[in-house]
C-alpha cells in the first residue's frame, strides 16, 4: 500500500514541476518544430520528395527532441539533493524510477505526439499516415525515456554527460525507429501496419520490464 | 591469511570480503623482504571462499597472480598469431584459386571475415567479464573487459572498412544498407559508447561498474537490433547481394580458418598486453609489483 502511495507521490511531484515550469516540456516541442522545418530547406520543396523523407524526418526529430528531456530525469535532482531522498527511501528504487519515468513520458511524449500530425503537414503526408506516425511517436518516446533512464542514471556524476547520453541511448532506439517509421510507411503504401505496431509495442514492453531495474542499479553505481 | 594485493584503507571492508581472491596461496614475489600485508582481510574464510579456495582458477582472479600468467599467454599468442598469419596469408594469396565470379578482389575475405567474427565474439567476451565483475566484484574482470573493448572496436572498424573496399568493385558502391553491414556498424557504436563511458569517470571503480552495466544492456539488445535490422532490410529493399553464397573451395576455407585462428590469437595477445598495462597502472602502489621485474 505504501509503495503505491510513494509512487503516486513521485508521479505527482514530477507532474507538478512540469505544470509550474512549462519550458521543460515546451522547449523540446519548439526544438521538434524547428528540426521538422529544417529538412525541406536541405532537400527541396517538391511535395513528392518531401512525402518520402517526411516520415523519417518527423520521427527522428521527435526522438531527438525527447533526448533533450533526459537531463530532466536525474541531473537536477542530483544537484539540489532531492535524489538522495529517492535513494534513501525504503520503497524499491526501481518502482520509484518507474513512476518518475511515467510522469516524464506523459509530459514529453504526449505533446510531441499531439504535434506530430500538425508538423507532418510540412511534408504533405496524408492524414492516416500522420495519425499512424503520432501513435508511433507515442510509443517510441517512452521507450527512449526508459532506455535513457539507464544512461542518465549512470552519468549523473560523470563528465560530459549530455553528449555521452546521446551516444549510449540513440543506438538502442534503432529497433523502435525501424518499427515506428515502418508502420507509417506501411500505411503510406496502403498496407496493414499491424505487425510493426505489435513489434514496437513488444520492444516498449520489454524496455518497461527491464529498464527501471537496470536504471535503479545504475543509480546505485553512480551515486555510490 | 595473507593478501598480496594492495590493501588500502579506503576500500571498505565489505568490499574486500567479497573481493577477488579468497585463496591464501599466492606466490609472493620475493622482493625487498618485507611483504607484510598492510591489511589482513578478515572473514574471507567464509563458506563460499573455502569451497572455492581449492580451485586453482580462483587464484588468478588476483591481479598479482594473473600478471605473470598474462605475460606467458601474451608471448605464446603473439607467436601463434604471427606464425598463423604468415601461413594463412600465404595460402590465401598464393595457393587459393581465383574466384570464378569475383576475381582477385574476393581475397579480402581473409581479413574481412575473421575481423567481423572477432568483433562479435569480443563483445560477448566483454559482456561475460562485465557480468562476472558485477556479480563477484572482481577487479580483474573489469580490467579484462576494458582490455578487450578497443580491440573489439578496431575489429568492427576493420570489417566495415575492408567490406567497403570489397563492396566498391563488387557491388559498385562503398556502402550498402545491408543487414550485416548495418548491425556491424551498430556494434561499433556500442563499443564506442562503452569506451567513452568507461573514460567518463574520475573514480575508476565507478567507471568499471557503470561500463559493465552498459555492456550488459548492449548485450541484451544486440540480438534485438540484429533481427530488427534484418526485418527493416527486407522491408525496404529486395534481398541484397550476398557474398559467396555457393560453397567455397577447400583451400579458401582453409586459409580463412587459419586466418581466423590468427586473429583470435592476436586479440588474446593484445588483450593480455593491455590488461598487464592496466594492472601496472592501477596497482602501481602495490608492494607485489615492486618485486616484479619489468
Amino acid at each position: 500500500m505504501s509503495l503505491a502511495v510513494a509512487m503516486k507521490a513521485v508521479f505527482a511531484r514530477e507532474i507538478t514541476l512540469f505544470a509550474r515550469r512549462k519550458s521543460d516540456w515546451a522547449n523540446p516541442l519548439m526544438f521538434f518544430l524547428i528540426v521538422c522545418s529544417l529538412f525541406p530547406f536541405a532537400v527541396g520543396s517538391e511535395s513528392e520528395k518531401l512525402k518520402l523523407i517526411g516520415i523519417g524526418a518527423v520521427f527522428v526529430g521527435a526522438l531527438l527532441a525527447a533526448m533533450l528531456a533526459l537531463p530532466r530525469l536525474f541531473d537536477e535532482d542530483a544537484k539540489d539533493g532531492s535524489l538522495e531522498h529517492l535513494l534513501t527511501s525504503p520503497e524499491p528504487l526501481a518502482a520509484l524510477i518507474l513512476a518518475r519515468v511515467a510522469a516524464i513520458s506523459l509530459a514529453i511524449a504526449l505533446p510531441l505526439a499531439l504535434a506530430t500530425p500538425v508538423f507532418s503537414l510540412f511534408y504533405a503526408l496524408p492524414t492516416d499516415v500522420a495519425l499512424m506516425l503520432a501513435l508511433s511517436v507515442l510509443l517510441a518516446v517512452p521507450t527512449l525515456i526508459l532506455v535513457g533512464a539507464i544512461a542518465s542514471a549512470l552519468l549523473v556524476s560523470a563528465r560530459g554527460g549530455a553528449i555521452l547520453t546521446a551516444v549510449l541511448v540513440l543506438p538502442l532506439t534503432i529497433p523502435t525507429l525501424i518499427f515506428g517509421a515502418g508502420a507509417a510507411l506501411k500505411v503510406l503504401f496502403g498496407e496493414s501496419p499491424a505487425a510493426e505496431i505489435a513489434l514496437q509495442t513488444a520492444y516498449f514492453l520489454f524496455a518497461l520490464a527491464l529498464c527501471p531495474v537496470a536504471a535503479a542499479a545504475a543509480l546505485r553505481i553512480s551515486t555510490d | 591469511m595473507a593478501r598480496t594485493e594492495q590493501q588500502s584503507n579506503e576500500r571498505s571492508k565489505a568490499r574486500s570480503n567479497r573481493a577477488s581472491n579468497p585463496s591464501p596461496s599466492i606466490p609472493l614475489p620475493e622482493g625487498e623482504g618485507s611483504v607484510e600485508p598492510t591489511f589482513t582481510s578478515v572473514n574471507v574464510g567464509n563458506a563460499r571462499a573455502e569451497r572455492f579456495s581449492g580451485r586453482w582458477f580462483w587464484r588468478f582472479a588476483s591481479p598479482a597472480a594473473f600478471y605473470p600468467l598474462a605475460g606467458t599467454i601474451e608471448k605464446l599468442c603473439w607467436f601463434v598469431a604471427i606464425a598463423l598469419t604468415i601461413i594463412g596469408l600465404y595460402i590465401g594469396f598464393f595457393r587459393a584459386p581465383t574466384d570464378a565470379t569475383q576475381g582477385e578482389v574476393y581475397r579480402v575475405i581473409y581479413i574481412h571475415v575473421p575481423a567481423a567474427w572477432m568483433a562479435m565474439v569480443i563483445y560477448l567476451a566483454m559482456a561475460f567479464w562485465s557480468a562476472l565483475g558485477l556479480a563477484f566484484g572482481t577487479r580483474l574482470s573489469f580490467m579484462m573487459s576494458h582490455a578487450l573493448a578497443p580491440t573489439g572496436a578496431m575489429m568492427a572498424a576493420i570489417s566495415l572498412w575492408t567490406g567497403a573496399l570489397w563492396g566498391r568493385p563488387t557491388w559498385g558502391t562503398y556502402w550498402v544498407w545491408d543487414a550485416r553491414l548495418t548491425s556491424t556498424l551498430i556494434l561499433f557504436f556500442l563499443y564506442i559508447g562503452y569506451i567513452a563511458l568507461a573514460a567518463a569517470f574520475d573514480d575508476k571503480k565507478k567507471g568499471d561498474r557503470a561500463s559493465a552495466l552498459i555492456a550488459l544492456v548492449g548485450a541484451v539488445n544486440v540480438p534485438i537490433i540484429y533481427f530488427s535490422v534484418q526485418w527493416w532490410n527486407t522491408l525496404h529493399q529486395g534481398a541484397s547481394v550476398r557474398p559467396g553464397g555457393s560453397s567455397m573451395a577447400s583451400t579458401m576455407l582453409t586459409a580463412m580458418m587459419v586466418m581466423t585462428f590468427a586473429f583470435w590469437a592476436y586479440c588474446v595477445a593484445v588483450a593480455m598486453h593491455r590488461v598487464r598495462t592496466q594492472i601496472i597502472e592501477r596497482e602501481r602502489d602495490a608492494k607485489w609489483l615492486a618485486g616484479v621485474k619489468q
